[in-house]
């Protein structure tokens, strides 16, 4: 038997009852009267009796029960008169019982009471604690000649027709599969414009549990749900986020997202009026453009899904960052459906666990049915993205919590590993806003942000990001261990989203210029900081130029075949007759503000052809002798941290253009 | 009749139970004990170890194949209580004993609890299936 299965609970069960059992049944030999308990006990008249299978069916009258009372609100309906029970015995607690008509049957806790659908007479199961009474000395003998004479009960044979029903759907859907209409031809997807139903669909249901219960059963295809859409996003497809690389592409500052079609799948997160959610992926999409479009039509509106077929049922450890999403979408704003229950009856929103499970649910190929009411306003359970501030997210505690926010992105580094696809790489951004440049002390002024490979990013964003600073909304971003990072369902749009819950004031706007942490003993690798400083050494050997794309910034130009004179950019594929002149120089300086460390920074200058001559001019005259720079004061530059050690206690930076 | 539409009754419960909760209440598995005797504990261990796969045709057809223990492919029909197992054979169709095998009775808590594999086949494959059997017994 499994380990932790149902079989192996029910054989526990099973053997504790077994032992219950029999030692009930020799309490009541030994101690030759009934057991003293009477609370629960339900007695009983025999009317009736008959078998089916080996089950023993004694239609009875109840007399009488003893209290405590055990019974469920449906008993009310019951006639306090001659109520009328099926009562169910196993064949063992037949034979010991010999139950005739008449005769009075004490059934003893716990048993089972079962009310059927269409029936009016409860049914009582779980008899095993059963004791024939004798009411006088007269029904002891009678019983005795009983005892000799066997009597005739009948049986019921079953028709093998009669099977079970699982569904709560109308019977029109039960119907025999030859019945069953064949499904029309695949819908082209419109982007839920389109209102036809080719298709005989079912009335909406409001259920996705329904939904994914009814799979497989007859009539399952016209089954629709009725579900609200939390958020829209894209998941890089599960075949791996490829692109197709050509050739040897030069890796340097090429746009993040390059012009292959990405292999994304566009997913929808909704949420039933029960509270259920499910992941919906749909269609694979050939660009990412257009996702903010779908962000602002589809979001909080309602939608029909019809025709899903169940991709994964996943719990909660198994899928941690579609959890986190789950989490901050709880717990739900209105009061939700109870299942099992009318629709006027009372709602529960207090105190209800988060759901532990989901279903991801995909769409048949070829068939799309998802129609959004675009038109419709947006609903009430629907729960908008809660922006906050920089400095309020940096303050949250706790781990894998999704948090939105705007910000300005100042600088965009790529990762450097060179044995990563570039499209695949983590993008470092570094971000800052109001609350965090309004600071005084305690607080960084900037906050990387980690884009990772898993979080798709649209081309509108990319190009975004390669032209100059920019305000950009992250939308469910990934807050732990004192780190922000855009993973999976992390959405980066450059509008603000019509509907999201803002608190405080308007963050987005920067008032003045943008300031760094100045360099200090708490700077660390990886960040951003100012600095200033006096040099006091320069690293000759690295000292050199290059020519480098006015247009893309490729800083490895080839000689042009045609004509050997001029440079060629093999990424814009074009010959370049401005290039840019990038001059690199690593210099040693002494910073006041860690003046324990030695401070390596290297800096760079681009300039452009242009004043190339005089600059060569100048280079050959003076400016770069060694000793003509000992000494100089270096204003407050941009840096990249790239590492800090402390044996040898040294920082080494880069000089960095913020955006 | 008596038993079915309890047994059916119990079986809803079980899914509703399922549904709600992700779980089956103990006195809902013991239920089961008390209505299908021996086949109860048999037939949560196919449930158990996934035993139970729906196969459909496009025209709509089911029927459903569940892998017994012994590594047998025992077919059920959906339309009608039928097994080609041995012990249905014998309990249920000779001495009705009871009211389903352990087989069906496994398909049943499959649907109930959303455990169901699911194999998609074109109509000459689900009629090759129905037939085998008639092959095999013939």
């Amino acid at each position: 038997l499994c380990r932790g299965g149902l079989a192996e609970r029910l054989c526990r069960l099973q053997n504790r009852e077994r032992s219950a059992i029999s030692f009930w049944r020799h309490q009541c030999i030994s101690d030759d009267k009934t057991p003293s308990d009477k609370s629960g006990v339900l007695i009983v008249k025999v009317l009736e009796i008959f078998e089916e299978c080996t089950i023993q069916v004694a239609i009875c009258q109840q007399l009488e029960l003893q209290s405590p009372v055990m019974l469920s609100h449906e008993d009310a309906v019951i006639s306090a008169e001659e109520p009328i029970l099926k009562v169910l015995f196993t064949r063992e607690t037949a034979a010991h019982l010999k139950s005739r008509p008449q005769d009075v049957i004490h059934i003893y806790p716990p048993w089972q009471k079962l009310l059927l659908q269409n029936a009016d007479v409860p049914v009582i199961m779980n008899t095993y604690f059963s004791q024939k009474v004798l009411l006088s000395e007269h029904s002891e003998a009678r019983e005795k000649t009983y005892g000799l004479t066997k009597m005739l009960i009948r049986k019921n044979i079953i028709s093998l027709a009669q099977t079970f029903r699982l569904d709560d759907l109308d019977d029109k859907l039960h119907q025999e599969p030859s019945d069953n209409q064949v499904a029309c031809a695949p819908q082209i997807p419109n982007k839920g414009d389109s209102k036809q139903h080719p298709l005989a669909l079912s009335a909406v249901n409001d259920s996705l549990l329904e939904m994914v219960e009814s799979q497989g059963a007859v009539g399952w295809r016209e089954v629709q749900v009725r579900v609200v859409i939390q958020r829209v996003y894209c998941l890089p497809a599960r075949e791996g986020y490829r692109s197709h690389t050509q050739g040897n592409k030069p890796l340097c500052a090429t746009p993040v997202t390059n012009s292959d079609p990405p292999n994304v799948r566009l997913c929808l997160l909704v949420q039933d009026a029960y509270g259920m959610f499910s992941e919906v992926q749909l269609q694979s999409l050939s660009s990412t453009d257009g996702i903010e479009l779908y962000c602002r039509r589809w979001e909080g509106k309602s939608c029909c899904l019809a025709g899903m077929k169940i991709l994964q049922r996943t719990t909660r450890g198994r899928a941690l960052g579609l959890f986190s999403l789950i989490d901050s979408l709880w717990p739900p704003v209105v009061p939700l459906k109870v299942p099992g229950q009318s629709q006027d009856s009372e709602m529960m929103t207090t105190n209800l666990p988060p759901p532990s499970f989901c279903y991801i649910l995909t769409v048949q190929s070829g068939e799309i049915h998802v129609e959004v009411d675009e038109e419709e306003q947006i609903s009430n359970l629907y729960q908008p993205p809660a922006v906050h501030g920089l400095k309020e997210i940096l303050q949250i505690d706790g781990c894998n919590k999704r948090c939105s926010f705007w910000a300005q992105v100042l600088y965009r580094r790529l990762q450097t590993k060179h044995s990563v696809p570039i499209d695949q790489r983590d993008i470092l951004l570094f971000v800052t806003d109001s609350t965090l440049q309004n600071v005084v002390h305690g607080i960084p002024r900037v906050v990387a942000v980690s884009v990772t490979a898993l979080c798709v990013l649209s081309m509108e964003i990319g190009e975004a990001l390669s032209a100059g600073s920019r305000l950009v909304f992250f939308k469910d971003a990934l807050w732990g261990n004192g780190r922000i990072i855009c993973v999976e369902r992390t959405v980066l749009l450059l509008q603000k989203p019509l509907l999201c819950s803002a608190a405080g004031a308007d963050l987005s706007e920067l008032t003045g210029p943008v300031r760094l942490d100045e360099l200090d003993s708490t700077t660390q690798a990886n960040s951003i900081c100012a600095l200033r400083g006096t040099v006091v050494g320069v690293n000759e050997s690295t000292a050199f130029s290059w020519p480098t794309c006015d247009r893309c910034g490729n800083g490895k130009l080839e000689l042009c075949p045609q004509d050997r004179e001029l440079l060629y950019c093999n990424q814009c594929s074009e010959v370049v007759t401005t290039p840019v002149l990038k001059m690199q120089l690593e210099v040693f300086l002494s910073c006041p503000s860690r003046s324990q460390s030695t401070v390596k920074v290297k800096v760079w200058h681009e300039i452009s052809v242009a004043l190339f001559v005089l600059f060569t001019m100048l280079l050959f005259l003076q400016t770069y002798e060694v000793q003509s720079v000992l000494g100089k004061e270096v204003g407050l530059l941009n840096c990249y941290v790239h590492s800090i050690t402390s044996h040898p206690n040294c920082v080494v930076l880069e000089e960095i253009v913020l955006l | 009749s008596t038993l079915p539409a309890v047994a059916e009754e119990l079986l809803r419960e079980i899914k509703k139970a399922f549904q709600e909760s992700s779980h089956v209440p103990d006195d809902l598995l013991l239920g089961l004990k008390f209505i299908f005797g021996p086949s109860a504990v048999p037939a949560l261990d196919l449930v158990d170890q996934r035993s139970v796969t729906r196969v459909r045709s496009p025209s709509g057809r089911i029927l459903y194949q569940v892998l017994g223990s012994s590594g047998k492919l025992y077919t059920c029909y959906s339309s009608c209580h039928f097994c080609t197992c041995p012990a249905f054979g014998f309990s249920v169709l000779q001495k009705s004993e009871s009211l389903l095998c352990k087989h069906i009775l496994a398909v049943y808590l499959s649907q109930a609890l959303g455990a169901c594999q699911e194999l998609a086949v074109s109509e000459e494959q689900l009629t090759n299936i129905l037939l085998a059997e008639e092959e095999d017994e013939g």
